[in-house]
């Protein structure tokens, strides 16, 4: 507490909150009492500081909590060091560029905390690819050869069920069923990854450009240039997955 | 009490084991030969054998085809829980002559308390006494166990006799220490005090038995080989090396109660009921509600930081008939563990006939009420994690949202992959439907195939033996084709190197790869090119249009697989392709070429 917090409990007319806070408060010479009354203070005039008051009590929620932590070079690209839960991602580039991968590091992370994956798609997904990426194949699911006009069921029943849904192709969803699930997304506090362009808000968009290999004792390692898109704000990197 | 273990902590413990009970109860029910050698299969590893099947060498563990090839007459049955419960309750039945507080642990191992009916009959060999003659009145065959606390119990059942059951260390089954065998050698009474010394001898591993594995594992690594060694190291060692698991062990290997936090008397008010209106004539019907019921119970217990160990699960039909049944598990119940032994209850009284005919006391009418009411209740220790790790409630909900739609699209619309090893990226991948067994079920199907004849593949940029042998390592610390978890994979000589590519496509999609002339890229026998691949062009779909020049390429990976099964055999030769900016994986065979993979 400091002691423009201070002034802000005396202005809310606590006078003796405001001498237990000051009380409290500590300055590098260790805690210090200090008597000060309602008329001490620079700026004890005025409205009170009603969004200092406000922070104040919110309650307090671990960042842990809101965020899934992806490691290695893809999560330090992206917004707050992971993926936010209850929201859509969606991935996006050309063929062969390397978007499958991205979104297989991706579910290695939720993976890795133990949480569960489904892959609404085809039979094309890469097993071994993705065991290499570090998803645990326990924890992987593939849901295949979904009717079209089943498709909206399959994913809002997903979403209820895994911590992550990774659907593609993107292009079969109509907007109205992308708005719906954003709401059960947020509810459940899963994460869907669109592989492909959206067609509702989404809060990142990750778009991957091209790839290169160094081929180094084989193919060798292989550097995605990847743009993470926050809200308005793309930051371009090049990304070594697994790194 | 028994003075010899620590003070106040376990109480005597009677334990009867009959031996090999699956094959005894699928004899009683006529479903298998009455003589000769018999396997029971669970999951396709045997589970029990009869005595002419493990004098052919047949042992626990063991899968089907090393039964087969031991012992070619066997005849192999598939376990069935139900029935071997429904059988067993007329062994239950019989014991309750002998003391009220029968608990069951599975078919064919129950316990109760020693004291009482030792004092009654006068001594514990008497009581073994009583229990064998109970045994044999309803035409079972059974071993006694007497000692200081429950597990050191079903030691003893085990090695009373002919010691069939397990081997101390050291291999004297029934001398050292004092225990004298009494009865006519098919019990085993461990006196006051001796228990500990009892335990010594035996070998770590038996503690598998009661769910501590991975921690058996790791003891027998360490060179801690017999209960004795791990009882002489100091507790707070064992807990910080091994954490709970371990100081459960501890704990058994000096002949306590696993459980330091056990209530004898749990709250009064846990019990849950049910009532059936209309009643239930079916098993399944009740087996349903019992599902309900067992969850309510357990969300109580969970609220107020408690786990059974013993459950006493009661049933009443509408004609006023009641059986109930206690249950003793040695862990904490689950869920799923509580209703599966409700099941059995209802089996066993429902349905069928026990071991004895005439003794009409099967229900007739429909059941109306079920109550699960907790015997004995421990401290719970937290969430446990699941076997792989995983939280068992995420894995629940998935569960369950899995077989939701397995239900909406088909069985095989739901598939999690098992990698093993294999040459190509789709060899390496079984893909099992939700609910089927992954184990067993990884690699190429068939037994490991030696090396094709003629040389090896040589391909143009050469990855170092290691490459070419293993995928990722975690890819191979799953179980490949007779391997242990955890060992990397066997050879495979010819395989594609890691990475793997993201995008399989089984068969390939149709492609064009020409060489400089513009003819297709052929490769002789001996892996060789006439001349090396300068384009490739694919119209295949999604994701695989591609008409671009190769910028590198490595290969040919050749493949000469099967080659003894003309019609399984298959010949292919694999490239790694770059073209247009993107990595291929190309396979000719047969003079045609295809886009296996995509490195997306």
């Amino acid at each position: 507490m400091d002691a423009e917090g201070a002034t802000a409990a005396v202005d809310a007319g606590h006078a003796a909150d405001a001498a237990v806070l000051e009380a409290v408060s500590r300055n590098s010479s260790g805690i210090r009492l200090q008597e000060r009354g309602p008329d001490d203070g620079p700026s004890s005039r005025g409205a009170p500081d009603l969004t200092a008051l406000a922070g104040r009590v919110r309650p307090l929620v671990p960042a842990s909590d809101l965020v899934l932590p992806v490691p290695g070079d893809l999560g330090r690209l992206l917004p707050g060091g992971g993926l936010r839960w209850g929201t859509a991602v969606s991935v996006v580039g050309a063929p062969g560029a390397g978007r499958t991968s991205v979104a297989l590091s991706l579910a290695a992370a939720v993976t890795g905390v133990g949480e569960w994956v489904a892959w609404v798609g085809d039979d094309s997904l890469g097993a071994v690819a993705a065991a290499e990426a570090g998803v645990v194949p326990e924890r992987l699911s593939v849901v295949r050869d979904v009717p079209r006009d089943r498709w909206d069921a399959v994913v809002a029943a997903l979403v209820d069920g895994v911590a992550m849904v990774v659907v593609e192709p993107a292009s079969r969803v109509r907007p109205a069923t992308a708005r719906r699930l954003a709401a059960r997304l947020r509810q459940r506090q899963a994460v869907l990854v669109a592989l492909g362009e959206w067609p509702d808000r989404v809060s990142l968009e990750l778009s991957v450009e091209r790839s290169s290999w160094d081929f180094a004792d084989g193919l060798g390692e292989r550097r995605l240039d990847v743009t993470a898109d926050h809200r308005g704000r793309p930051v371009r990197q090049p990304v070594v997955l697994g790194a | 009490m028994d003075p010899g273990s620590p003070a106040g902590t376990t109480a005597r413990t009677v334990c009867l084991w009959c031996p090999d009970w699956p094959v005894v109860a699928l004899r009683r029910a006529g479903r298998a030969p009455a003589s000769g050698p018999v396997v029971v299969l669970d999951r396709g590893r045997v589970r029990a054998a009869s005595d002419e099947a493990r004098a052919a060498g047949v042992r626990r563990g063991l899968r089907r085809r090393e039964v087969e090839a031991r012992c070619p007459a066997v005849v192999l049955l598939d376990a069935d829980e139900a029935l071997e419960a429904r059988v067993f309750e007329a062994v239950a039945r019989a014991l309750e002559g002998v003391t009220p507080r029968v608990g069951v642990e599975r078919p064919g191992l129950l316990s109760f308390p020693a004291r009482g009916p030792s004092r009654y009959f006068g001594g514990d060999g008497a009581v073994a006494g009583k229990v064998l003659e109970a045994v044999a009145g309803v035409g079972g065959d059974g071993r006694v166990g007497v000692a200081g606390s429950g597990f050191a119990a079903s030691l003893a059942a085990r090695a009373a006799g002919d010691g069939r059951g397990a081997e101390p260390a050291g291999g004297d089954a029934g001398g050292g220490g004092g225990d004298r065998a009494t009865g006519d050698g098919r019990s085993l009474v461990v006196p006051d005090g001796d228990t500990v010394s009892f335990l010594a001898r035996w070998p770590v591993r038996v503690l598998a038995e009661r769910g501590l594995g991975e921690v058996t594992e790791l003891l027998a690594r360490l060179g801690v080989r017999s209960l004795g060694d791990l009882a002489a190291l100091p507790e707070p060692a064992v807990a910080a090396r091994f954490g709970g698991d371990g100081v459960v062990a501890h704990r058994l290997a000096r002949g306590l109660d696993p459980h330091p936090s056990r209530l004898a008397e749990p709250p009064p008010d846990l019990d849950e009921v049910v009532e059936l209106d209309p009643p239930a004539q079916r098993i399944d019907t009740a087996a349903f509600a019992a599902k309900a019921l067992a969850d309510r119970l357990l969300a109580r217990l969970e609220g107020r930081g408690l786990a059974c160990t013993r459950v006493l699960v009661a049933a009443e039909t509408e004609h006023g008939e009641r059986l109930a049944r206690l249950w003793s598990h040695e862990g904490a119940l689950t869920a799923g563990a509580l209703a599966q032994r409700v099941r059995w209850q209802l089996e066993a009284w429902l349905s069928g006939r026990g071991l004895v005919e005439g003794r009409d006391e099967e229900a007739t009418g429909g059941l109306v009420l079920l109550r699960v009411t907790p015997d004995e209740v421990v401290a719970a220790g937290g969430r446990q994690l699941g076997f792989w790790g995983a939280d068992p409630r995420a894995a629940e909900r998935a569960g369950r949202v899995f077989a939701r739609l397995q239900g909406m699209l088909g069985h095989e619309a739901v598939v999690t992959p098992v990698v093993g090893g294999g040459r190509t990226p789709t060899d390496r991948v079984t893909w099992v439907p939700w609910g089927d067994a992954r184990s067993g079920a990884g690699g190429v199907p068939g037994p490991v195939p030696p090396s094709a004849p003629g040389p090896a593949a040589a391909p143009a940029t050469t990855p170092g033996p290691a490459a070419a042998a293993s995928g990722a390592p975690r890819a191979g610390a799953h179980r490949g084709r007779g391997g242990r978890s955890g060992e990397r994979p066997a050879p495979w000589p010819g395989a594609v190197p890691s990475p793997a590519p993201a995008r399989v496509h089984e068969p390939p999609l149709p492609a064009d790869l020409l060489d400089g002339a513009g003819t297709p890229v052929q490769v002789s026998g001996r892996g060789e090119l006439a001349r090396p691949p300068a384009r490739l062009r694919c119209a295949g779909g999604v994701g695989v249009t591609v008409d671009a020049p190769v910028e590198a390429w490595a290969g040919p990976w050749v493949h000469d697989v099967r080659w003894w099964d003309p019609g399984e055999r298959r010949r292919r030769a694999l490239f790694q392709v770059v073209a247009g900016g993107v990595v291929f994986l190309v396979s000719i065979e047969g003079g045609c070429a295809g886009v296996a993979a995509v490195y997306d």
